[in-house]
């Protein structure tokens, strides 16, 4: 019993210790000689950035893979990047956010990676939107792996046409949110540390949200179970004598 | 892809195109909702002719994107369930009717981006330059944007879903489509080549039209 | 604000959302869990 509990609860430290020490590392860190303390933020929001499309390319994996073995438990993995990669890449697009406002002065700069990046957060949410409609669990994975599918594959033609679009009209210098350059190799560190940590929390989100997604599924069948009458109960002999 | 399945490719198309000579729903809904948009947009924005002028080519390819989509969405939607199992039961090759549904939504949001056009030009003082190549883009466009929203309504599939989340689905990925018509419009007023934007269209078209028809018998057998 | 300040800003949102995120999701593990006991 005892280590059923331990079992369960490591993905929780694996979190908690991934955190911790990213946390140390971007502390640690020196200032950027441009960007002064700033340059901090870029230690959580790269990771987030990392993760958002990682994530969404485990969703296409997932996708892809349900497609040709019809394994639910690929639409489980599909599913559960999904919604933890709705949470990056809102996240990441909100950290770019607050380190553009004092360094740019603006909250948003059109540039293409975060444009790029908010066109993906509402192709995640979309899918995400999509898995609401429909309970059935085989006919929801069979919608959503197409969708997935179909996404995915968009992406990168959106990347090129958005890329293609920001260079045609050539923001001013001053607004070119490329990261700054790392001079020091503790930056380095701490950044390569802050995307190691964040993909073991991704790993272990994964697995409790995929367990999360489990027991859903199992609580959805026993409820139906509970709920379904019997198949007798339909066909009744007509009442004689009632008033009709 | 046999001569047969031509033949319910065009019994599919013949069926909708009657849908909506007796529905009316693109003729008499979805176009002056679009038309519509183009009118509320200088009353929030002002009406100054420059800002207008300026503004109304990206405005008219915006309202295609979000609206003109609707126009493909009815043709999916419209088939109850039922109506999908007997057509299947006929044995409607899955990837001709989506191929089919595909071709009437072209038809239709072409009819959709011709009309809204000549009232964008009009309220907007728009020039056309290139006009060829404009027509080209407007076909390219219906064509992407009709596979795009007839996929999506496949996937959805639902009568109970959301009005809106077909066109939720389809916005993001129908960006390559913006870009380009608006890149191609201002390419050939100011006289640079359009032709990496028009492939890129064409690429958007291709991949859609092949994932349509992949999916087309898995999605039905779902 | 300084710049430790949005530093500190910025942290508290990636930190502090990611707690609540993943709470969420241990939250929801245990009540689905005690659900399916009951009726199990």
């Amino acid at each position: 019993m005892q280590t059923q509990a331990r079992v369960r609860r490591w993905p929780w430290v694996a979190i908690g210790l991934s955190l911790a020490t990213a946390f140390t590392l971007s502390m640690m860190s020196p200032a950027d000689s441009v960007q002064g303390d700033l340059v901090r933020i870029m230690y959580v929001h790269v990771p987030s950035a990392w993760l958002a499309y990682l994530a969404f390319f485990v969703t296409f994996i997932g996708s892809v893979a349900y497609l040709l073995t019809r394994d639910l438990r690929w639409d489980r993995i599909a599913a559960a990047s999904a919604e933890i990669g709705v949470y990056f890449t809102g996240l990441a697009i909100s950290l770019g956010m607050i380190w553009a406002k004092p360094t740019w002065g603006v909250w948003w700069t059109w540039d293409a990676r975060l444009t790029l990046t908010a066109i993906m957060f509402f192709v995640y949410l979309g899918y995400l939107a999509l898995r609401r409609t429909t309970e059935d669990p085989v006919l929801r994975a069979g919608r959503a792996s197409v969708l997935g599918v179909l996404g995915a594959i968009q992406i990168p033609l959106v990347h090129f046409s958005v890329i293609w679009w920001r260079t045609l009209h050539q923001p001013p210098s001053i607004i070119r949110p490329d990261g700054p350059a790392i001079q020091d190799p503790l930056m380095l560190v701490a950044l390569i540390g802050g995307v190691v940590a964040f993909t073991i929390v991704y790993v272990s989100l994964m697995v409790k949200r995929i367990e999360l997604i489990h027991l859903e599924d199992r609580k959805s069948a026993v409820e139906s179970a509970i709920e379904r009458p019997v198949a007798g109960e339909a066909v009744t002999a007509p009442k004689l004598g009632a008033s009709s | 892809m046999t001569a047969g399945f031509w033949r319910q490719v065009m019994a599919v198309v013949e069926r909708d195109l009657v849908r909506e000579r007796r529905t009316g729903d693109v003729l008499w809904v979805t176009i002056p909702f679009g038309a519509i948009a183009l009118l509320l947009i200088p009353l929030a924005v002002g009406t100054d002719a420059l800002l207008l002028s300026q503004i109304g080519p990206g405005m008219y390819w915006v309202i295609v994107m979000l609206f003109g989509v609707l126009v493909a969405v009815g043709k999916a939607s419209s088939e109850t369930l039922p109506q999908q199992d007997a057509a299947a039961l006929a044995g409607l090759d899955p990837a001709a009717g989506f191929v089919g549904r595909s071709t009437s939504a072209t038809m239709l949001l072409l009819a959709f981006e011709v009309v809204v056009g000549v009232v964008a030009v009009g309220l907007y003082n728009l020039t056309l330059i290139g006009i060829p190549w404009l027509i080209v883009t407007l076909v390219i466009v219906a064509v992407g944007l009709a596979l795009l929203g007839t996929l999506t309504g496949a996937i959805v599939n639902s009568t109970s879903a959301g009005t809106a989340l077909v066109p939720l689905l389809v916005a993001p990925l129908s960006v390559p489509l913006l870009l380009g018509a608006t890149q191609a419009y201002d390419g050939l007023r100011f006289g640079h080549s359009i032709l990496s934007w028009v492939l890129l269209m064409a690429a958007v078209v291709l991949i859609v039209a092949m994932i349509g028809v992949l999916t087309a018998r898995p999605l039905q057998e779902t | 604000m300084s710049q430790w300040g949005w530093v500190a800003f910025a942290y508290t949102v990636a930190y502090g959302s990611l707690f609540v995120f993943a709470t969420s999701i241990a939250i929801r593990i245990r009540s689905t869990r005690r659900s399916i006991g009951e009726t199990e």
